[in-house]
């Protein structure tokens, strides 16, 4: 890569855009994360109040958090911990079930129902994480799409389930409810995973990514910290599905378990920026938006562009919004010490996109 | 009796499964990559061989050695596939993180089978071979002659493909850059060209496969997944970078799944299958036959 080239092309959007102006937005949002995160709250809460209330656009609003909300426990394990996860989507399929089969068939309440699908997604987690958060790289990943699988055929053959056919859920609270729940879990969610972050406990789980044997080495139980996360992930995904199956009235093996949702999430994970708090929640929005347009422009391509927009993200910009952000940020710091620093910033572009 | 049968049936199917495991474990130990598109190309291999026939006969029909004809063409166009998905867009996460390279190719696979769908439709479909009734009755054993065509085929892609990695040049140079790529680019080997072949290659193995399923099972475009995972269920079980591992591996995949067909139920053999896989993969994850592969 040649740097007067890459330096040409960034000429208009360094003036539009300074990186220094980029650079100071990260300080603000570093320094006020908890005020901009309250903030979020407060005006994600108004539509409803202000008289919006059932309706498309309040549908795909709460999808998008929804999304948010899976794209966010994926990162946690898959971004935060380097164990990127094919398999999510066995936690919201069995939350999804749990609530489904709790509401319909033994009438307990919904809140009920869904603390229930949480713990059992959480449990869940603690009995396939022993197993396959031992693997590494190809492994795990190839082990939790089977996991994945196999939920989704056992699913389809047992009577409880309502096999390939699926439950009806008939009975449903009204869209708000499930406007504020998917909110409220997402804003629950963003604040516990940026408490985290700053934490012991967020540090090992990055060391743990960055070189698993090294933290190992600096005497971490790193298996007890990542199964946490493991099931961390899972306890919101669960509760997800549990609220999904609702808001949806419908479900069967095929939207519980869904391999495309699952490689959608990852991709709005990785567009955001994955390993941070942010990243998740805009690409989740983005690419949320995004589907859902095209979706209802042309019908049937969706998946389409799913596909080209996942190849076009890793080929391109591995790092995603936020870590090119980033990136383009801190590459004015160099430019401002002195004249060796593009030649530096390049080789430290393709350093990280190595890694 | 009927567990001979059983098995018997398990084998058939089973060599097919071993054809496709074996360009799988290929592209894995040559190039690094799992390629999560790998089923993808035995649909389009199906897809291939169905319209070349439906091309020569007007319909998807025909006498066995006018299906024949049409191998070689899903071969040749999935060659070409292979080799120009690996030139475009695989290279261009070699060498990078694990996980990228698994997110491109399953990228490749959803775009792959949705535009499949858009052209085609998710429709089944099969390719009829003439003679196909009565089946042969050996020793009270029913064998349908186009399954035994099929598992011949499967065997001889297979056998083909070893003989070329072992005596001819190019094979040759896909051992070198699977051994050490710097190495045998200092000898001159062309790297970048090799890879693809590679790909081709193992694609062009997968697509002839999927012909002869499209004549004994049938063929859609969702199909893809499925098979990319029996293949990796059948390379950790035989081993990376073991033909003659993935060759047994696939015998035995097919073997259990028919047992399970039989004596529970034909739903069960995906999550066998899968369940399986978690299993293998935590008890022996360099498989049976595997010269310690690196995790």
């Amino acid at each position: 890569m040649s740097t007067s080239e890459s330096e040409d092309s960034t000429g208009l959007l360094r003036t539009v855009l300074p990186p220094n102006q980029v650079d100071r937005v990260f300080d603000f949002c570093g320094e006020n994360g908890w005020k901009l995160l309250a903030l979020g709250a407060v005006v994600g809460a108004l539509p409803p109040l202000l008289g919006l209330e059932q309706g498309y656009y309040m549908t795909v609003v709460s999808e998008m958090y929804l999304f948010a909300i899976l794209a966010l426990s994926w990162d946690l394990v898959g971004g935060q911990t380097g164990y990127p996860s094919f398999g999510n989507m066995a936690f919201f399929g069995l939350g999804a079930y749990v609530t489904a089969i709790l509401v319909k068939d033994f009438a307990v309440a919904f809140p009920v129902a869904l603390i229930a699908a949480g713990l059992l997604a959480l449990l869940f987690a603690a009995l396939i994480g022993a197993v396959v958060l031992r693997l590494r790289g190809h492994y795990f990943a190839i082990a939790t799409l089977g996991v994945l699988l196999a939920a989704q055929q056992i699913s389809r053959n047992l009577d409880i389930t309502g096999g390939a056919s699926g439950k009806i859920l008939l009975q449903v609270p009204s869209g708000t409810v499930f406007y504020y729940l998917f909110f409220g879990v997402l804003i629950a969610e963003m604040a516990l995973i940026y408490y985290l972050s700053n934490t012991r406990f967020g540090f090992i789980l990055n060391a743990i990514r960055d070189d698993e044997e090294k933290a190992t080495a600096m005497g971490f139980n790193t298996t007890y910290y990542k199964t946490a996360a493991w099931m961390l992930a899972a306890l919101f995904t669960g509760v997800a599905g549990g609220t999904y199956s609702l808001f949806n009235t419908f479900i069967d093996p095929q939207t519980a378990y869904n391999g495309a949702w699952n490689v959608e999430l990852i991709a709005m994970a990785l567009l955001g920026g994955s390993g941070t708090v942010a990243g998740p929640v805009i690409g989740a929005f983005g690419l949320h938006t995004l589907i859902e347009f095209v979706e209802t422009a042309f019908v049937g391509w969706q998946l389409v562009l799913l596909g080209g927009a996942v190849i076009v993200t890793v080929i391109g910009f591995p790092e995603g919004v936020v870590g090119t952000l980033r990136e383009y940020a801190s590459e004015m710091a160099y430019y401002e010490r002195g004249g060796m620093a593009a030649v530096d910033s390049g080789e430290d572009t393709e350093v990280t996109a190595d890694e | 009796m009927a567990v001979t049968q059983f098995v018997v049936n398990g084998l058939l199917v089973g060599a097919l499964f071993a054809a496709v495991a074996v360009g799988f474990a290929l592209i894995w130990g040559v190039v690094d990559i799992i390629n999560l598109a790998h089923g993808e190309m035995v649909m389009l291999g199906g897809y291939t061989s169905y319209w070349v026939l439906s091309l020569i006969t007007g319909n998807a029909e025909g006498s066995p050695a006018l299906f024949l004809v049409t191998v070689p063409a899903a071969i040749g166009v999935l060659y070409v596939v292979g080799y120009a998905l690996q030139r475009t867009l695989v290279s261009r996460v070699i060498g990078t993180d694990i996980f990228l390279t698994l997110l491109v190719t399953f990228g490749i696979s959803i775009a792959i089978q949705q535009l499949a769908i858009q052209a085609w439709s998710a429709n089944p479909r099969s390719i009829q071979v003439s003679f196909a009734d009565p089946s042969l009755v050996a020793a009270g054993l029913v064998i349908p002659k186009m399954k035994l065509i099929a598992f011949v085929g499967a065997i001889l892609l297979t056998v083909a493909l070893y003989v070329f990695l072992q005596r001819t040049r190019t094979g040759r140079a896909i051992r070198a850059v699977s051994q050490n790529p710097e190495a045998a680019a200092l000898v001159g080997i062309d790297v970048e060209h090799t890879r693809a072949v590679t790909f081709g290659v193992s694609s062009a193995i997968a697509g002839g496969v999927g012909a002869f399923i499209a004549t004994i099972l049938n063929i859609q475009p969702q199909m893809g997944l499925i098979y990319t995972l029996k293949s990796f269920v059948i390379v950790v079980f035989g081993g990376v970078g073991s033909i003659p591992g993935a060759l047994v591996g696939g015998l035995l995949l097919g073997s259990v799944e028919e047992l399970t067909a039989g004596f529970v139920s034909s739903q069960w053999t995906l999550a066998v299958s899968f369940t399986l896989l978690i299993v293998l993969l935590v008890v022996k994850p360099n498989g049976l036959f595997g010269e310690g592969a690196e995790q």
